[in-house]
């Protein structure tokens, strides 16, 4: 017999040339970047028709003075924030009676207004219905007071003082604290994702077997172990691939727009493990988080024998992966129970994981938990393939189910093939 | 493992959700021989394969493969043809082939070179880059029996080599068959047409009903049904008659009868005083087909009557 990882490495080359060499491959590697870019796209520009459409329009029925100055301190606040963060402000000449136009204005449809402000800067008045969380007042009111006070102040910069000077120190706690929770949940949503996408592949990669019935040709030369992790490491290598080629893509598109502006600057603080450790744990728990997740799919899936029914059971794996991720998710940094839960139920325990390692400093408990991972990658790979020799191959489970002799092979040289 | 033995299998069990498909299978094949496993349809002999391959475990009983009691062990020397032929749409008929190569421990390259060859030693050279879904079905059939051998296996096991093959093909297969045995090789396979085992083997086992019905030489199968007699007399009646056995019939004018324990001398005098007049006389031996329907209708028999038994026992 050929060593396990002998006939698993023969098993995963074809599944890895059979994948990698098909036309479908390349529809899946530009898929998720389609889907991405487009998202993307679609959202900003959704956000800013959004923002646009919800900023609200008040009349501005004043005297010219009072008008402009209201209009400039707008400006001026804006400029320090963002445009939608005010109201649009309208000036309207007052006429006679204000009232009457008060109530035409807010009538007026056309018009759009959500408010009138009247009035002078010493005695404003806004007109118009409650809203819910009175922003509008409370943002007018900033308006007012910056009018106010440059009116007191004048106009020349002298007369407001210095600007706010910026001191760049080293660290803050309170910053470091932030910023390392949003790498944690980067690491975290990042393998999450990937093993998201790749979820109904792992559970289909058997059925290509059965389909072709070339299952019991594989069966016949290689304990089933090996067909399993054979599928297991070509999916990883495959996933690989696409990683290697999004991460190179995003990669690019960061340095290109290094080059042509300064809009997105890498922060200067470092996840708790520092960043060359936190990008090899990343690939490592991506690795792990893959088998684990890998393995149980390729179990659920051997048993189904049609893609309608590797359908039927993609949406529970698909739930399980979102409770998984929520509880690694929601015990960020914390400690207790429920922390130790994450870190130890097998499925959950590589997102938590890394987030530990933006986290907390500490290398051992990733050694002690890699290994334990690892444990549960056999373990469920050894029950996943007795699950298939019983239930598909109609066969006693063969063997005790931590039977070490079947994972380092034997008799490779009494029986040779002749070359 | 008895010395000289390819295979020896010892009261080999299988049920599948409680129905037995084999009950109690003793299988000795010799090392270098053409053995056929024959039975009709559902006897059980997939499942025989199976479990003397270690694709399936045996509920109960040992077997040994070239001397692994282990099957897989031997994986490496060892080739099988299923009976329900698998290969990879997409690979080229000489990928599947090396492929398969490599399942048994043989290097991808070794095995890309040696398909070349057995593609163009039998003809099939212009398909050697063809995927195989290009392929009819005869050839995929082909091209999988070629991976079953690429390796250079010490022990071939065939199920049900010969369906869906026409006649050109199954001649070619039986024609390979003799070469690898002249090379040493052990070829066992499972058929259910009689004639290829008659003309391939040496020796046989007959299953029925999960049961072996019958094992040995092929010669030894056909002498278990006595010689058959059949004559043809210018007479239809006479005092000749009487000498005539208890079994014999009459068909389209012919008398039929199996060769009496005596002898054939004592009915012929009988049928010349008698004035008979004998026309046409033959004695032949049964063929394997009439052994196997024998052998294998016994069976069906005795588990008939096993059931019935078992159903009167219970009720």
């Amino acid at each position: 017999m050929m060593g396990l990882w002998e006939s698993a490495w023969v098993i995963a080359r074809r599944d890895f040339v059979a994948t990698v060499l098909s036309r479908t491959f390349i529809l899946f590697l530009i898929a998720p970047l389609l889907v991405f870019a487009v998202a993307l796209a679609v959202s900003r520009f959704a956000q800013q028709r959004e923002a646009r459409a919800l900023q609200p329009v008040v009349a501005l029925v004043t005297d010219g003075a009072t008008a402009q100055a209201v209009i400039e301190a707008r400006d001026r606040l804006a400029g320090g924030t963002s445009e939608q963060t005010f109201p649009e402000l309208r000036p309207v000449a007052p006429a006679e009676r204000i009232g009457v136009q008060i109530q035409r204005l807010l009538a007026d449809s056309e018009g759009n207004y959500s408010a009138v402000l009247s009035g002078s800067l010493d005695r404003p008045v806004l007109t118009g219905p409650r809203r819910a969380d009175d922003s509008l007042t409370q943002r007018l009111q900033l308006i007012i007071d910056q009018a106010r006070q440059t009116r007191a102040l004048g106009d020349s910069p002298e007369s407001l003082g210095a600007p706010l000077q910026r001191v760049v120190a080293a660290a803050a706690a309170g910053n470091l604290h932030m910023l390392r929770r949003q790498f944690a949940r980067g690491g975290q949503g990042l393998i999450f994702a990937i093993t998201v996408l790749l979820a109904t592949m792992l559970l289909s990669t058997l059925i290509e077997e059965k389909s072709n019935k070339v299952i019991e040709v594989l069966a016949a030369a290689v304990p089933l172990d090996a067909i399993f992790l054979g599928k297991l490491f070509a999916m990883l290598a495959i996933s690989t691939v696409g990683l290697l080629l999004w991460g190179g893509i995003g990669i690019t598109a960061y340095l290109f727009s290094q080059v042509v502006s300064d809009w997105v600057n890498l922060p200067d603080v470092s996840p708790a493990v520092g960043w060359p450790a936190f990008v090899v744990l990343i690939v490592i728990y991506y690795a792990t988080n893959f088998m684990l997740l890998g393995a149980l799919f390729l179990g659920i899936g051997a048993q189904a024998s049609s893609v309608r029914e590797i359908q039927t059971i993609t949406m529970p794996v698909t739930l399980l992966q979102v409770v998984v991720f929520l509880l690694a998710a929601n015990t960020l940094g914390a400690s207790g129970w429920l922390a130790w839960l994450a870190w130890l139920v097998p499925f959950s325990s590589p997102l938590a994981m890394v987030g530990e390692a933006a986290m907390s400093a500490s290398i051992w408990p990733h050694l002690l938990l890699l290994l334990w991972q690892l444990a549960w990658v056999v373990l469920i790979v050894r029950i996943s393939s007795r699950m298939f020799r019983t239930t598909v191959m109609k066969s006693a489970a063969g063997g005790p189910l931590l039977d070490v002799r079947a994972w380092r092979g034997g008799g490779a040289d009494a029986a040779r093939p002749a070359e | 493992m008895t010395a000289g033995l390819a295979i020896e299998a010892r009261g080999l069990c299988k049920s599948f959700d409680g129905k037995p498909a084999v009950r109690g299978i003793d299988l000795a094949v010799p090392q270098g021989a053409i053995y056929g496993i024959l039975g009709p349809n559902g006897a059980g002999k997939t499942t025989t394969l199976r479990m003397l391959l270690g694709i399936i475990e045996p509920d109960r009983g040992a077997r040994s493969l070239l001397g692994f009691d282990r099957p897989l062990e031997a994986a490496r020397i060892v080739g099988y043809l299923p009976e329900e032929r698998g290969l990879y749409p997409a690979m080229t008929a000489r990928d599947a082939i090396a492929f398969m190569g490599a399942l048994r421990g043989l290097p991808l390259e070794v095995g890309r070179k040696r398909a070349e060859i057995l593609l163009r030693e039998n003809g099939l050279g212009d398909y050697v880059d063809k995927p195989i879904k290009a392929l009819s079905k005869g050839m995929a059939q082909t091209i999988q029996l070629f991976g079953t051998i690429v390796h250079k296996p010490k022990l071939i096991v065939l199920d049900e080599p010969f369906s869906g093959l026409d006649a050109i093909n199954q001649g070619r297969l039986e024609h390979l068959i003799r070469e690898e045995a002249a090379a040493g090789t052990t070829v066992i396979f499972s058929t259910h047409v009689i004639h290829h085992a008659e003309r391939l083997c040496e020796r046989i086992a007959i299953i029925a009903a999960g049961r072996i019905g019958f094992e040995g030489l092929v010669s030894e199968a056909r002498e278990r049904l006595r010689p058959v007699v059949r004559v043809r007399t210018r007479a239809q009646d006479g005092v000749w008659r009487s000498a005539l056995p208890a079994d014999a019939a009459r068909v389209d004018g012919v008398w039929q009868f199996e060769l009496p324990a005596a002898g054939i001398e004592p009915l012929l005098e009988a049928f010349i005083a008698g004035g008979a007049g004998i026309e046409e006389l033959s004695i032949e031996r049964p063929g394997l087909h009439d052994a196997f329907v024998a052998i294998a209708g016994e069976a069906a028999a005795r588990e008939m009557g096993g059931a019935a038994r078992e159903k009167e026992t219970a009720a």
